[in-house]
């Protein structure tokens, strides 16, 4: 009985702490004099779908196409220089090995909006800044890498030696041995820090804002931006645009969130 | 020449070589903009000499200039307080959700994951929920409190200069409670059960296990997680652009947010590169402790 309270009470921590989220579909979901009305609905009397509308009149397809491309890029990169690095923190035990790890770890808690003034001076002197969204992608990078490095560790860490050390024994190089036999054993630990590093990017937005002048380079969270601008009414549109550029987000979330949970907590304080 | 091909192919060698791929990225990428960040706090920065390699050096005088300004002080009182409400509360109610959530009931933990739904959503999108939430006359937030009998009239809370600042707080408080929530789990998730069982037969209540027991066991926890909350509240710049922009009239403007403001929307490149060397030298200190402190466990 006891456990059945437990889970009601549960239930209702968990509708409290999401009900901004609630109120965004419910607000996506309404006519704009429904919105205004006071005091407001709380379920949709006459439910709008103004999902195209909203997706075209604000060519959210060019936005997510941007962020698509900034979070995968970021995501490449990340995962094609970090995933060595991840593995040879994992293996080698040694002072120098330390001070790697300290160091990336220090990279780590930089914030961005303060790291955004000399990137922007120095991207502009290289010629950088000609090529926005490359821009963009190398910074976040630069962001989130230390932390992709630090997750997969934990992964490569749970990996036995001994079957690296078989296969060097039936004559693979170490390349051989690491491409072969270990990254495809820690594959899923990859996967799921390169899903959150993903996630992360499509919703960055302080490089964008800072290095992307064209309107058409921009990415999605500047798009939303520029539509909530100075003085605008027009939150109906504004939350159809947060649903459609959240949900996928969500959902992606939803069923990876039990692995993501544990990679997230494995990392960050062991 | 032939022994260090051997060692990058077989050796050591590889391991140093996959290392410094990613250690020379982010000394590219992070280090270096941080030395050059150090090195434009000193010199003359504008429009003009922003693709310049040599700018003229001027001493300490942005950084007087930065003192001077009539709204530092309160820019960094600002900050201060953002931080320290944020991390008081994201750590009261996160500890408060850990430990309901670490009894045992149906669906505990995967209830307790669907938390950081809000967390994985990009800050911009959670900023627009929130201004809409907390819009003045027709904010759910407003309705709900004055219907409760809380409040007799409408709060407007982001334009109000006494209370922007602390609108932005809640909006950060809600983004934050999840993350502290896990992490302090995994820490509760580590105290030995058969302690409590122990304290439970020498007559120790509820409070008294809580109070001797839980918060020193949980002291190494709590302290990473409050620096890794420092960490994060100041990183937070999504939410003062969606909501208040840091006004009206600086009332909820932070250092972080003021330093790219600085920078991109007054074009004073060189003060904004002071503010921003003052802050990432905070950020560091922090950084260290937490490191330092969670060094034993990184290398066990």
């Amino acid at each position: 009985m006891k456990r059945y309270v437990l889970f009601a009470i549960a239930l209702g921590f968990l509708a409290i702490y999401l009900f901004p989220l609630y109120w965004m579909y419910l607000t996506a979901f309404k006519p704009s004099s429904e919105t205004f009305t006071y005091p407001p609905t709380f379920w949709p009397t006459d439910p709008q779908f103004n999902f195209i509308q909203v997706f075209v009149d604000k060519k959210m397809d060019v936005y997510l196409w941007n962020s698509l491309v900034v979070a995968a890029g970021t995501t490449v990169i990340a995962a094609l220089i970090g995933t060595g690095c991840a593995y040879a923190l994992a293996r080698v035990r040694g002072v120098w090995m330390d001070v790697v790890l300290f160091l990336i770890l220090m990279m780590q808690v930089l914030p961005p909006s303060l790291m955004a003034t000399p990137i922007f001076v120095l991207f502009n002197q290289i010629g950088l800044i000609a090529t926005p969204r490359f821009a963009v992608i190398l910074a976040q990078t630069a962001k989130v890498l230390p932390l992709y490095i630090v997750l997969c560790r934990t992964s490569f860490l749970q990996i036995p030696k001994e079957l690296e050390e078989a296969a060097r024994v039936d004559g693979a190089s170490r390349l051989t041995a690491f491409l072969r036999i270990i990254v495809p054993l820690a594959r899923n630990g990859i996967l799921v820090t390169s899903v959150l590093i993903f996630l992360q990017s499509f919703g960055e937005y302080v490089y964008s804002r800072t290095m992307i002048s064209q309107e058409d380079l921009q990415t999605a969270t500047v798009g939303l931006m520029n539509f909530m601008g100075p003085n605008t009414t027009d939150w109906n549109g504004i939350m159809t645009y947060a649903v459609i550029y959240v949900t996928p987000i969500v959902i992606v979330f939803m069923l990876l969130q039990r692995k993501i949970v544990s990679g997230l907590t494995a990392g960050a304080l062991k | 020449m032939s022994a260090l091909l051997r060692s990058l192919r077989d050796g050591r060698g590889f391991d140093a070589a996959l290392a410094s791929l990613a250690l020379a990225y982010l000394f590219v990428f992070s280090a270096f903009p941080l030395i050059y960040n150090i090195a434009m706090s000193f010199q003359e920065v504008d429009m003009f000499s922003l693709g310049d390699l040599i700018r003229p050096f001027v001493g300490l005088a942005n950084y007087r200039t930065l003192f001077a300004a009539p709204e530092f002080w309160s820019i960094m009182a600002n900050t201060a307080i953002f931080v320290i409400l944020c991390i008081v509360f994201q750590l009261a109610i996160g500890f408060g959700l850990a430990l309901f959530f670490q009894q045992d009931f149906f669906g505990a933990s995967y209830l307790r994951g669907l938390f950081l739904a809000a967390w994985i959503i990009p800050a911009l999108v959670a900023g627009a929920i929130w201004k809409w939430v907390f819009a003045g006359d027709f904010g759910v937030l407003n309705y709900l409190l004055i219907s409760s009998g809380l409040i007799d009239d409408k709060i407007f809370w982001l334009s109000t200069p006494a209370i922007s600042l602390y609108s932005v707080i809640i909006a950060n408080v809600w983004l934050g409670i999840p993350f502290n929530m896990i992490l302090l789990s995994v820490g509760l998730a580590g105290i030995p059960k058969d302690m409590y069982e122990a304290a439970a037969l020498d007559g120790a209540g509820p409070w008294g296990r809580f109070w001797h027991m839980t918060l020193p066991m949980m002291r190494s926890t709590i302290g990473a997680v409050v620096c890794l909350g420092i960490i994060f509240t100041l990183q937070q710049f999504d939410l003062f652009a969606s909501l208040t922009q840091g006004g009206p009239a600086n009332s909820s403007n932070v250092a972080q947010y003021w330093s790219w403001q600085l920078s991109f929307q007054n074009y004073d490149i060189a003060t904004g590169s002071a503010v921003s060397v003052l802050m990432l030298g905070f950020v560091i200190v922090v950084a260290f402790l937490y490191v330092r402190s969670t060094r034993q466990e990184y290398r066990a």
